[in-house]
């Protein structure tokens, strides 16, 4: 557990019982917005000033867009935003290309600011709304709070104004379905960033997937690049969608419901579905902001499958400014070209397969090819990715494997008990209803994902996407 | 009375949460490390006791410590093989280390690696709270169960503060907690434990430094302390005597000592970051100044150096060789993986000139030779 985690603990139920007795939305909203800005200024006062900074600039972006809503003063907010999120996301990579120099250097070891991928985002998503004139009027104590809202404001989901400013409006009133339902998502996030980290870290030491990808990998055979890349893919599901419960469920106790970010998305049966259940918010915000407008001013085929790759390649940027990253945009904007093209093929053949060998035909072809996707996010350089993915392209390389038993072991049973479980959660929904649980079985239950996520590992979860 | 009722309901939820944990944080022992779900499990299954003092339990087991049949930390002694001992305290048992890599395997594995065989065999007979005058009682059975041909002395420099410690109202008993088993690895509740590590791992070192001043100041006036600004002289003078006394009677039993120098976090001068172990160090030892620690170990690491010339024993000197900081050091003196690492390169380089000519003698005789072209371990410390 981090200093931070543990600041989280100890002042999120004190500001519970400090808002309960509020009756007046505009306090309700300062005391949030205090809370909010302590919370952030533990990752860093000076980051504290930039958002702040960025909250009021973009507040008055808004107000004149929606005084004039031009295409130049639309220019001049993402301008203004992509400049900000561009000095500290992407000058340091690029600096650190350039030949030294003092300038360079001193460039090269800016620091990120947490989250301003994602706050710069939801600012974003705010002036683009305003200038398709949606009914948007926040104050500025309720964009300052929408931009650092504690839940939301390190890692996401990122949300829309338009879905929040009406819950900052609302009187806070607990509510035990509330809690309970909060409760349950925190501590399914928590076991869920445990198994994240087991894998991260194997069942021995130096034998987990971040282990060998960050020692040596060559030498390495098919079955050991499928392992590391479904594992990998695992972890970060794990890590990330855990992160995305926890958040969700504490925002839950607050009584706010935020925006899911994951749909069950190692079922999906074609990448373009793939794309709707991973990090849903980032996917839609790049479909309703990017994609679509691009899209839209071109009617050729060629056109949308340009679109589609620049939009997957601004997605892999939106991550860092690396070579791998455009590679993985790349990757999956071929991906879904393809697959368009595939079912244009279909159509146009009139080819109709039946479901019961379609379906799980193209679920295992979409699954492997997202999880050989994720070599290029997880790879340390553009040639270890490389001789990875090569060795999953020769089949005499298929006869061993390297890594040890325990990793392939691991891998298999996370995986099929992923699959397990909501396959157990489908039919329990079928059979019964849904799963009711006595409120001590539902604390029994609470203290083993406690246990589990806290101290049975007893070593800090680092959330993967804490560093984009 | 409805009220009451939710009341008795969230009590039930409470009691229901800390026992679950409980049991979760057992049956990760159970699993983990094949231990007891019922009954005490602390580092005390480790030992026994005997005249003497605390000895090692033949082939007992507590979470990552694993002793051997012989009742020492490590595997079984293998036949055929040249014996080394290692002497001290908790530095060189092993707290912090990753299992097996605790500086006398590690050291092993590279004697090893030079020789290009199972020549040498390093046999750990430290515990943690071992002090030099028991380690004397112990020479004669450990020579008779291991017959080693060179001892390593680590000594443990911090138990001399402990003796004749003065309050302010007489002179209290020498022993009291040992370093070792303040750095306790044994808890009660098996989920107290791993509620004060997540603490430490969660609390800021700032505010950890200042709880523990507290409980550092509280200790000094409720057994009445008298705060020393340096080790006595008469203590370190005991040291002396004690180091002689243990050479002789390792010399006595045939076996040839090698004395090492003790080695600390703190860099020379100190760094803004040495400040929070040496709080942690003067709250086990509340009744000495933070300077006196370093002052201590300065003077007892002279007496090593002077002792080793006075007896023509050979010295290594970790104190000077060993990099300082947090990388190799968990706390104010014992080492992490990597530092153990960083002392067995050291040990071994020390070692070697030594060993290479045993070794030759040996290999006119019936013994194997070394190698002509000796593969050297790396060392693992960062060039100079």
């Amino acid at each position: 557990m981090s200093s931070q985690a543990l600041l989280y603990v100890i002042v999120l139920p004190v500001a519970w019982l400090l808002l309960w007795p509020l009756k007046s939305t505009r306090s309700r909203q300062a005391l949030l917005l205090f809370i909010s800005y302590a919370l952030y200024a533990s990752w860093g006062l000076k980051f504290l000033g930039l958002l702040i900074c960025s909250s009021v600039l973009n507040y008055g972006l808004g107000i004149s867009l929606r005084r004039k809503q031009s295409v130049a003063r639309l220019w001049l907010c993402i301008v203004l935003n992509v400049a900000l999120l561009g000095t500290f996301k992407y000058l340091p990579a690029i600096a650190g290309l350039l030949p030294h120099s003092s300038l360079s250097s001193s460039f090269a070891n800016v620091a990120l600011p947490a989250g301003i991928s994602f706050w710069t985002f939801q600012a974003l998503s705010y002036l683009f709304d305003v200038y398709r004139e949606e009914e948007l009027d926040p104050s500025l104590l309720e964009f300052l709070l929408y931009m650092a809202f504690w839940p939301t404001v390190l890692s996401g989901p990122i949300c829309r104004l338009s879905s929040l400013l009406p819950q900052f409006r609302e009187i806070f009133k607990p509510a035990a379905e509330n809690i309970r339902h909060g409760f349950d998502r925190i501590f399914t996030g928590l076991f869920m960033t445990a198994l994240g980290q087991l894998l991260a870290g194997g069942l021995h030491a130096g034998q987990g997937i971040d282990g060998i990808f960050d020692s040596s990998t060559k030498g390495l055979t098919g079955p050991d690049v499928w392992c590391l890349a479904i594992g990998y893919g695992f972890e970060l599901f794990f890590n990330f969608a855990g992160y995305t419960h926890i958040v969700i469920g504490a925002a839950h106790l607050f009584g706010f419901r935020l925006d899911e970010n994951f749909d069950r998305p190692y079922l999906s049966t074609t990448p373009s579905e793939f794309w709707t259940r991973w990090h849903m918010s980032l996917s839609f915000w790049i479909r309703d902001y990017l994609f679509l407008p691009l899209v839209m001013m071109r009617r050729e085929a060629w056109w949308r499958s340009f679109v589609l790759v620049v939009s997957m390649v601004v997605f892999g940027l939106w991550h860092k400014g690396a070579l791998l990253f455009i590679l993985w945009g790349l990757y999956q904007g071929i991906l879904l070209v393809l697959h368009r093209q595939w079912q244009q093929v279909q159509r146009r053949y009139e080819w109709q397969w039946p479901q019961t060998i379609m379906g799980p035909l193209s679920w295992i072809v979409t699954f492997c090819a997202v999880c050989l996707g994720w070599v290029f996010f997880r790879a340390d350089s553009v040639t270890q990715a490389f001789t990875m993915l090569r060795a999953t392209a020769y089949p005499n390389k298929y006869a061993s494997h390297t890594l040890p038993a325990s990793l392939f072991l691991l891998v298999a049973a996370l995986a099929l008990g992923y699959f397990g479980t909501i396959g157990g959660q489908r039919l329990l929904r079928k059979y019964s209803g849904g799963l009711t649980m006595a409120m001590e079985v539902r604390v029994a239950l609470y203290s083993v994902a406690v246990y589990v996520g806290v101290f049975h590992l007893a070593q800090t979860q680092a959330f993967i996407y804490f560093q984009f | 009375m409805k009220r009451l009722a939710i009341l008795a309901r969230w009590c039930l939820g409470l009691v229901i949460f800390v026992l679950v944990l409980e049991v979760c944080a057992r049956i990760d022992d159970v699993v983990s490390y094949g231990a007891p779900f019922w009954g005490r499990y602390n580092d005390e299954i480790l030992f026994r006791r005997d005249s003497i003092g605390k000895w090692g339990k033949p082939g007992a087991r507590y979470a990552k410590w694993q002793l051997n049949s012989l009742g020492y930390r490590g595997p079984e002694l293998r036949p055929g093989s040249i014996r080394i001992i290692a002497m001290g305290a908790s530095e060189t048992f092993g707290l912090y280390e990753a299992p097996d890599q605790e500086y006398p395997r590690q050291l092993e594995r590279d004697l090893n690696l030079w020789t290009g065989k199972e020549t040498f065999q390093v046999v750990n007979v430290a515990f943690a709270g071992e002090t030099l005058p028991t380690s004397i009682l112990r020479v004669p059975e450990i020579v008779e169960e291991i017959h080693p041909s060179y001892a390593l002395i680590y000594p443990d420099l911090s138990s001399y503060i402990w003796m004749s410690v003065k309050t302010e109202t007489g002179t209290a008993s020498g022993s009291r907690a040992s370093p070792a088993s303040q750095a306790r690895i044994s808890f009660d509740s098996r989920l107290a434990g791993r509620v004060g590590n997540v603490l430490k791992q969660a609390l800021p070192s700032a505010i950890q430094n200042e709880l523990r001043k507290v409980s550092m100041r509280r200790e000094i006036a409720s057994r009445h302390y008298v705060v020393l600004e340096r080790l006595p002289e008469d203590r370190v003078e005991h040291f002396r005597q004690d180091l002689h006394k243990l050479i002789a009677t390792l010399r006595a039993h045939g076996v040839e000592p090698v004395l090492v120098t003790h080695a600390t976090v703190f860099s020379k001068p100190l760094s803004e970051s040495d400040h929070v172990p040496l709080t942690t160090w003067r709250k086990i030892y509340p009744m000495l100044k933070e300077e006196g620690f370093l002052d201590m170990e300065q003077r007892m690491n002279d007496v090593i150096r002077q002792t080793a010339t006075d007896e023509h024993v050979s010295l290594i000197d970790a104190d000077r060789e060993m990099p300082h900081g947090t990388k190799y050091f968990a706390d104010m003196v014992h080492f992490t993986t990597v530092g153990a690492g960083a002392m067995a390169s050291i040990l071994s380089n020390g070692l070697e000139p030594l060993l290479d000519s045993q070794l030759q003698k040996a290999a006119n005789g019936t013994v194997q030779a070394l190698p002509t072209e000796a593969k050297r371990p790396s060392t693992g410390l960062p060039q100079q």
